[in-house]
């Protein structure tokens, strides 16, 4: 009876302590980032997201080009690993038996346990030259391209796509679902009247999620990608640009321009602020994916 | 197979026998379509995993395990890179299970206020996105510039901690939220404090969740980077450290990253595919320990 | 039940305290350690010779010698110039420039070897028959203006250049010769390597290649260098004699810096770069010795 004069144990006292450390790390980590950043924000203002052209030793510093190749590589690597991923899901959680599904499932998380340098090393050996081979016909300047990113990138996020595809279907009522096969619907009319339409916002967050992941992946497109400066593309929506060298806000910030960077405080602020950007651009992403996720799961309450 | 022969028994009748062959047809189709989806999943997986297996596994012996790398990685071991990445696991195990616990109990029992809880994951799920790149940045900020620690071991387990934090956390309080509600009622109507009860029925219950989600991540730990090669590991030379400032450690993910770039002598590209086989077992050790603790919750989930 | 909670609570403890003993620990014993490692940073291309001279010493004397390749030179000057490292690897010679930004630093330049920037074609161009290059050609081509071998007498092939980072010694002699000084370089954007072997690797890989390589890399089997045509019309080829005699232009020498004298284990550590041994790892990762240089 005594404690109940003293609710505040030392279990609770620790607990909200070490809560209260890592929301208080992280607030600092993003506050750090501001504040060594804000010399560029000055000097280039909403230059930094539009300008098209970055050198160091001007002094000029515009994102614009680095934000696309950042999205083009991301988007390239959601294209590959969306129908595949979404595909595998609905294999396993729709057609296959349970047991099937745990052994495919534990596979393809594997696929996502494998190093990102790994994936490099893989992409630089041997993923450069296939498309060096494969893209001969348009002239291509070399094997380091978008879309080798790209699809370094899509299998690297395919195990993600999967996981949270899987979740999203499974998450579909049991019940509607046998209800649906008791009508008399076989297997991929279930899937196509009650399981895609109620797992598509779960859907689509899982989506959200695997982009943000592609977004800030740096080692493996490092290798591959070419770091070319300022590409911006002539005609936004030629396919061209996609078999071009290019940069992206991760691979920038993985360079040799960090330690040129380190000690200039303008050159370094512009750094930072870099990966101020890409902290922005994967948060914004994953907080839409969320609230898709979260606005789904209400509605689907109130069927 | 179970499937199809379900679909057929309730079959409606002759006159929509066209539709019926046009609604078998799509689901061969969709079947076949997803099937290839999982085979070629599988195949990319075992593809690359063979693949390394069989570039790497000449390169690997109990000398290369034991060795200290030699003549710039062409001979010799992987002794240090080895223990480095060990030791960088281990301390990022040590900073992430009082902020894992701490986080997961304050989510899923302190906190009364629904909002609150979800905030809490909220907060997780962004932490989750953070790029590894954007923690190195600002551990350089934070280790390098303001601490002056020069690279250090520590700056390393503590950025990788915070990493996997949402991992660890967010398998927790799966657990956490997993323990029946009988088996709280009944020790709270046993006249048991609410810490009582956190000690007694809820830490124990759910305690292997904390360690489930330790595994899985600290294989991704292991393989990461971006969040130390700016903080933690160098290139040759240190061994263990013995203190916190300017103490390095060889990492198995750097090395394979600068032999990747400069490698001048063939035979360090053996090596190095030695090296990226040991990365990988050792991933897939720790996520293959996982395992059991996460089929048995896959089950119960399917049972209930 | 009991056991998961004392586990818990010594956990903790040790935990806290283990940190507050580290944080103290990191603040007090700092100097003590300082002294007895030898920290070396710079040059990917130095570093091939060092890291292993580095590896001998460790055996020899058992002491702790760090080496590592951030940021290539411009790495090594920079952290030696804030006194992060004991040595730094440059295979560049200092500027005035470097040693503004850094002047509580007393560089010192110590030359163990020397080794030339080669620009090195793929195989399919070599065989084409493309052997020397000018500097008006290189000019063109880093402007942009020649974007095709045909130009140079080669096949009708996009010409594929690969720049080195910024901030690599390799550049940074490449630049130099190219424009006389680094601040006349135009800006440019080209795909860009970062290691020998990834410049390398991708040079041989791709047709119509041409990058800035360390001339010792040039194996003449993956990739092949080419020959400089100097303004007079002689054809001057990157071999050890023209390095030697740095008839050659982009001969470079291979440096350790040091801030002030070297003293103590900096001191054991260059006597060893000069010695025989030393000076064979220096030939044994293709780079000339110095004593190939006198002759």
């Amino acid at each position: 009876m005594k404690t109940r004069y003293s609710p505040r144990s030392y279990i609770e006292l620790w607990s909200w302590l070490f809560a209260a450390l890592t929301l208080f790390v992280l607030l600092a980590g993003a506050v750090l980032l501001l504040k060594d950043s804000v010399l560029v924000w000055k000097h280039e203002g909403t230059e930094i997201l539009t300008g098209k052209e970055w050198f160091y030793r001007s002094e000029t510093f515009g994102a614009a080009a680095m934000i696309y190749g950042t999205l083009i590589v991301a988007v390239l690597a959601l294209l590959i690993a969306a129908p595949l991923g979404i595909g595998a899901a609905i294999c396993t959680v729709e057609y296959l038996p349970a047991r099937w599904r745990m052994v495919i499932k534990t596979m393809i998380e594997m696929l996502a346990g494998i190093p990102s340098v790994v994936y490099g090393l893989l992409g630089i050996l041997i993923l450069r030259n296939w498309i060096y081979q494969l893209f001969e016909d348009f002239e291509i300047l070399s094997g380091d391209t978008l879309l080798t990113a790209g699809i370094l990138l899509g299998v690297m996020i395919l195990p993600t796509v999967m996981t949270l595809a899987d979740d999203a279907l499974s998450g579909v009522a049991r019940a509607q679902r046998i209800a649906a096969r008791g009508l008399g619907l076989n297997a991929t009319d279930t899937i196509f009247s009650v399981s895609l339409p109620q797992a598509l916002p779960g859907l689509i967050a899982a989506l959200l999620l695997a982009l943000g992941r592609a977004m800030g992946e740096t080692i493996a497109v490092f290798l591959v990608i070419g770091r070319q400066d300022n590409q911006w593309p002539g005609e936004l929506f030629s396919l061209r640009p996609l078999v071009e060298s290019g940069q992206t806000l991760s691979s920038k910030l993985g360079g040799a321009e960090i330690n040129i960077a380190y000690g200039q405080p303008l050159h370094w602020s512009a750094m930072v602020g870099l990966s101020f950007l890409l902290l922005l651009l994967v948060v914004g992403l994953t907080l839409l994916g969320l609230w898709i996720r979260e606005h789904s799961k209400h509605t689907s309450y109130d069927k | 197979m179970t499937n199809r022969e379900k679909s057929h028994t309730k079959n409606p009748s002759k006159s929509d026998s066209k539709s019926r062959r046009k609604r078998r047809l799509i689901h061969e189709l969709m079947r076949l379509f997803t099937g290839f989806c999982v085979l070629l999943s599988c195949c990319l997986l075992l593809g690359i995993v063979s693949f390394i297996v069989i570039r790497g596994l000449g390169a690997l012996s109990v000398d290369f395990l034991t060795g200290v790398m030699a003549e710039v990685g062409a001979s010799g071991g992987i002794l240090y890179q080895l223990l480095g990445t060990l030791l960088l696991l281990l301390t990022a195990a040590v900073v992430v299970i009082p902020l894992a616990l701490g986080c997961a109990l304050v989510q899923s029992v302190f906190l009364t206020r629904e909002a609150h809880r979800r905030n809490i994951t909220l907060v997780l799920y962004l932490l989750n996105g953070v790029p590894s790149i954007v923690f190195g940045i600002v551990g350089m900020i934070v280790f390098v510039q303001w601490f002056g620690w020069g690279k250090s071991w520590l700056a390393g387990g503590i950025l990788l901690g915070l990493m996997i934090l949402p991992t660890v956390c967010v398998t927790l309080i799966e657990r956490i939220q997993a323990v029946p509600k009988k088996y709280i009622e009944a020790a709270r109507g046993l006249g048991l404090s609410r810490a009582q009860t956190i000690r007694s029925v809820i830490l124990p219950q759910s305690i292997g969740g904390l360690f489930t989600g330790l595994l899985l991540g600290l294989a991704r730990a292991a393989g990461e980077t971006a969040p130390i090669m700016f903080t933690a590991t160098i290139f040759s030379g240190a061994t263990l450290p013995s203190g916190v400032k300017e103490s390095p450690v060889l990492s198995l993910p750097y090395h394979i990253f600068i032999l990747a770039q400069d490698s001048y002598d063939p035979a360090t590209k053996a090596k190095l595919w030695g090296s990226a086989l040991v990365l990988i077992f050792l991933v897939f050790l720790l996520s293959l320990l996982a395992l059991p603790a996460r089929l048995r919750i896959h089950e119960e989930a399917n049972h209930l | 039940m009991k056991r998961t909670t004392v586990f818990l609570n010594i956990f903790l403890n040790v935990f806290l305290s283990s940190l507050l003993v580290l944080l103290l620990h990191s603040c007090g014993d700092a100097p003590s350690q300082q002294g007895q490692v030898l920290k070396i940073n710079g040059s990917t291309t130095v570093n091939l010779a060092v890291a292993e001279a580095a590896e001998v010493m460790r055996q020899q004397t058992g002491k702790t010698i760090h080496v590592d390749t951030q940021g290539g030179s411009s790495g090594g000057i920079s952290m030696l110039g804030e006194g992060l490292v004991h040595l730094g690897m440059s295979s560049k010679p200092l500027t005035q420039k470097d040693r503004e930004a850094f002047p509580q630093c007393d560089f010192h330049q110590i030359h163990i070897g020397d080794d030339a920037v080669a620009l090195i074609v793929s195989k399919d161009i070599w065989q084409a028959g493309v052997r020397s290059i000018t500097k008006r050609e290189m000019q063109a081509i880093y402007e942009g203006r020649i974007k095709n071998w045909q130009k140079l007498g080669g096949p009708d092939q996009r010409i594929a250049f690969f720049n080195k980072e910024p901030g690599r010694g390799t550049w940074e002699v490449f630049a130099k010769w190219l424009y006389g000084s680094i601040d006349a370089v135009p800006q440019v954007s080209f795909p860009e390597v970062g290691g020998n072997e990834e410049t390398r690797n991708k040079v041989a890989s791709t047709r119509g290649a041409l990058s800035q390589l360390s001339s010792s890399w040039a194996d003449s089997k993956t990739v092949f260098p080419l020959s400089i045509e100097n303004d007079a019309g002689e054809i001057i080829r990157a071999s050890a004699e023209n390095i030697a005699s740095y008839r050659y232009p982009m001969s470079r020498p291979l440096y350790l810096l040091s801030d002030g004298e070297p003293q103590g284990d900096v001191k054991e550590f260059v006597s060893f770069m000069f010695s025989d041994k030393g000076q064979n790892l220096v030939r044994k990762h293709g780079y000339l010795a110095l004593a190939d240089l006198s002759k």
